[in-house]
């Protein structure tokens, strides 16, 4: 028998590639400016309905003095024992409560958003959910949005509805435990911590990783260049399951 | 942005745009073009439209007769000096006989050149196509010019002459054999027995379940038989077949005994009633959840041993949690094997042999398969002592990850207990390995050389799944082969590993064809150049992870199609870009071509539409 060819063949799985540019510079200091952090590691309150695991393109708001005690997380696609301990490990509001105080950013929104981007859907987050969450914060007079994924398919999600946000006018960055989705998907700025996916934003408890973290990707808000760059961040936190 | 003179090369087939605004007067280079990748996102919103564009290879080099603006497509009246493009000229064919010894090689050969007299040169290229070329050689009889004709792929064959006079012959490496024992009727009783075609399963057990694993708080069994398939159950959090190791064989060779007839299903919740299930649950009516026959899945009519695991609250998405549950379901399981060693042959219903075969001088190919190791439920037990159990195995996010090489015996023989749960569509089983189809495909498919399987884990750290891959590219490299398969079960972020394999493998030149259920929800998240053949693994009818067991996994008509694609692509038949959407049709294409060549139609399996409606799926998918 001899070794055939079919011709004609035609590979069946479309590979992505980098959307158009967008990208809003910072203009006034980050003391001066209102800072808003959304997530798509669905995170909600505790009295709030669950996200549906295996996909779901709606989204929870968070009054900013929510008490982080009263959050908690429904998302399918990574370990959750690190949120378990600590929401700010990927919904950092403590640390941006402590920042504001400290006068290193000048205000937070009275409320933000969050999501559950796991399996989401690309259609509905691109056209609905992001560009009505980039709305809302543009109505607060927002700024900077700050933006962690979760899982792979959360950080695409994150990436679209922070796409969304950068072309409202306000200047974003992705945090990505997972850059490599961000920077296909076409995130404005990213930056880079050593963390596995579901500590999105530092070890769990860890206050001051947590800290810089935040403060070093608000700096790169400030700093990035250019469209797309990812800038590595020089913390690293092992989870071990 | 503009490109670089390397990727204006790569793209030199590809329309010319202008990526800033230009000078009337400016020669054109590669500096001066936007780069192709973008232009379908800029079509689509209609900001580009690329008709009558010259392509990139036509322009390097022109001038431009009039100033043009940024995403300006490049056409001839715009520009002088455009370089016209010649097609290749035909290759003469010459008749059959000139070298029948030659044609009948399987292989592709190196070329064989041949003096004759009246100062020809006569080159056979046997890549599959036998072309004969003949060209002058105008050196008067004397030393042939061979042209610099060096496909890489003939590197590694022997020449052709060599290999008609000595075919290679088949060696089997290792051979294995399942006893099947059938079962009929599953019963409880004071002791773990079978007799004859009934098989008893201890009172009692479950308490000793329950003791032997801190976080499992409770342990239920139930005997579903098929008329009680319409019954609710928590998410199905895996499927196994009841093996067991007879005498001192081990797992990948000797003898195994298997028990025909019934199954092991492992379900489960934490104590706040949450479904130990990651991307969706199956929970529900069994028969409304269940994608029948799938590699991973049961088949109708098979007794279901359910046990129905309660975990520690809050422990179903740690990883301690789900693997307390599988481990407290396998004392059942240990029980019964212990059982089936001591089964009299009387009882042996039918058996079957799967032979190792190596195929020196064919294609060499091996199957890359990525595992999840993410923690969770996200991890996989990796050789256990006996088929999927427990004992002796390592958990594969232990082992951090790395690539392991195991024999496709070992596949088909439970080597992988499967603790994963990245969504119930995708997931695969247990079961699935035991039955897995590329191995099975691939391993009796006589033009091939299946050297063997490499299970690699997907880390949860970014960095570290670069880290997995690079052994990948390294392992694959050092296995000298022709081709070889990435699949995947999951989505998301498994698809960076997943991506880097291929480009592991294929900057390395070796062709490579990748597998994973993708379609709409589960479309890549990265990508890049060596992603060229890819095969679907999407049965659902919206493209979706839809919480049916097993709906989207690897099946025999996806290993067809992925066999197919990838002996194109390792004798340089062209297989064509994909669509920008999923679509559907060209999967049925691919299947069409295939039978249209074999004259065998392949068979599709059926998706979750056969299925009774249940309530879940109708409030969210339907």
């Amino acid at each position: 028998m001899k070794l055939t060819t079919k011709e004609g063949m035609q590979s069946e799985i479309f590979v992505p590639v980098t959307p158009k540019p967008v990208f809003t510079e910072l203009k006034k200091p980050l003391s001066e400016c209102k800072v808003a952090f959304i997530t798509a590691g669905g995170i909600h309150k505790k009295s709030q309905k669950p996200f549906n695991t295996s996909g779901d393109f709606s989204y929870r708001t968070i009054e900013f003095d929510t008490p982080s005690s009263e959050l908690m997380v429904t998302h399918g696609g990574f370990d959750n024992s690190d949120i378990n301990k600590d929401v700010n490990a990927m919904f950092p509001i403590d640390r941006l409560h402590e920042l504001l105080k400290e006068g290193f950013i000048g205000s937070l929104p009275k409320e933000t958003y969050t999501f559950m981007g796991g399996g989401g859907n690309v259609e509905k987050f691109r056209n609905e959910t992001g560009p009505e969450i980039a709305r809302k914060l543009k109505e607060q007079g927002v700024d900077v949005v700050l933006c962690t994924g979760g899982c792979g398919t959360c950080h695409r999600s994150a990436t679209i509805v922070t796409r969304c946000c950068e072309e409202a006018g306000m200047s974003c960055c992705v945090i990505a435990a997972l850059p490599p989705i961000a920077r296909q998907q076409g995130a404005p700025r990213i930056t880079a911590p050593h963390v596995p996916i579901g500590s999105n934003a530092g070890e769990p408890n860890n206050i001051p990783q947590q800290t810089a973290i935040v403060k070093e990707s608000l700096e790169w808000v400030r700093d990035c260049p250019s469209f797309n760059a990812t800038k590595v961040l020089p913390y690293e936190y092992r989870h071990n399951v | 942005m503009s490109i670089t003179a390397e990727t204006a090369k790569e793209h030199a087939k590809d329309p010319a745009v202008l990526c800033c605004r230009a000078e009337e007067g400016t020669v054109i280079q590669a500096a001066n073009l936007e780069d192709p990748a973008i232009f379908d996102d800029l079509v689509d919103s209609g900001l580009l439209n690329l008709d009558g564009a010259l392509t990139i290879e036509q322009v390097l080099g022109a001038k431009l007769t009039k100033t043009c603006d940024s995403l300006c497509p490049l056409t001839a009246d715009v520009l002088e000096g455009i370089k016209e493009i010649e097609i290749p000229a035909p290759v003469k064919e010459e008749p059959k006989e000139e070298a029948p010894a030659i044609e009948e090689l399987q292989a592709v050969v190196a070329p064989a050149v041949q003096n004759v007299p009246g100062g020809v040169l006569k080159i056979h290229i046997g890549e599959g196509k036998d072309i004969d070329i003949e060209l002058p050689t105008g050196l008067g009889g004397g030393g042939a010019v061979v042209p610099a004709l060096a496909p890489a792929k003939a590197e590694a064959a022997p020449t052709g002459i060599q290999e008609a006079e000595k075919p290679a012959e088949e060696k089997v490496v290792r051979s294995l054999t399942r006893k099947h024992y059938k079962i009929t009727e599953v019963k409880r009783g004071p002791e773990t027995k079978i007799e004859g075609t009934t098989l008893y399963i201890r009172e009692g057990i479950e308490q000793e379940c329950i003791d032997s694993q801190k976080l499992v708080l409770d342990l239920k069994i139930d005997v579903i038989t098929p008329e009680q398939y319409h019954t609710y159950s928590e998410t199905i959090m895996d499927v196994q077949p009841i093996a067991c190791k007879e005498g001192e064989s081990e797992v990948g060779s000797g003898v195994t005994r298997v028990l025909d007839g019934v199954i092991m299903m492992v379900t489960g919740t934490d104590a706040n009633g949450v479904q130990i299930g990651e991307f969706g649950s199956s929970e529900g009516y069994l028969d409304e959840n269940i994608m029948w026959s799938r590699p991973g899945a049961p088949e109708k009519g098979e007794i279901f041993i359910k046990t129905q695991v309660t975990v520690k609250e809050g422990t179903n998405m740690e990883r301690p949690g789900p693997l307390a549950a599988h481990t407290a379901t396998d004392h059942i399981t240990q029980e019964i094997r212990e059982v089936m060693k001591e089964l009299d042959d009387s009882l042996v219903t039918d058996t079957e042999t799967f032979d190792q075969v190596r195929r020196p001088g064919k294609k060499k190919v091996v199957i890359v398969k990525e595992i999840m190791g993410q923690g969770a439920m996200h991890d996989n037990l990796v050789l256990p002592v006996e088929p999927v159990g427990v004992l002796g195995a390592k958990p594969n996010v232990d082992l951090g990850n790395v690539p392991i090489c195991v024999s496709p015996l070992e596949v088909l023989d439970g080597c992988i207990h499967a603790l994963t749960c990245i969504g119930p569509a995708s997931k695969e089983m247990s079961r699935h390995y035991w039955r897995e189809p590329l191995v099975l495909e691939v391993l009796h498919d006589p033009d091939v050389d299946l050297c063997g399987v490499i299970f690699v884990g997907s880390p949860q750290i970014n960095a570290e799944k670069f880290y997995v891959s690079k052994r990948v590219g390294m392992m694959v490299e050092m296995m000298d082969v022709d081709g070889a398969f990435v699949t995947t079960e999951g989505f998301g972020n498994n698809h960076i590993d997943f991506a880097s394999h291929h480009e592991q493998i294929g900057m390395r030149g070796i062709p490579v064809v990748g597998m994973s259920f993708c379609a709409v929800q589960g479309a890549l998240v990265v990508g890049n150049k060596y992603m060229t053949n890819m095969v679907d693994n999407n049965k659902s009818e919206s493209g979706i992870e839809n919480e049916v067991l097993a709906c989207n996994t690897l099946c025999p008509e996806d290993a067809i199609r992925a066999l197919a694609m990838l002996k194109n692509v390792m004798l340089g038949e062209d297989v064509a870009a994909a669509e920008k959407k999923w679509n559907p049709n060209v999967k049925s294409t691919n299947v069409e071509l295939i039978s249209n060549v074999t004259g065998k139609p392949v068979e599709l399996v059926k998706n979750e539409q056969s299925l009774p409606m249940s309530q879940k799926r109708k409030e969210k998918y339907d």
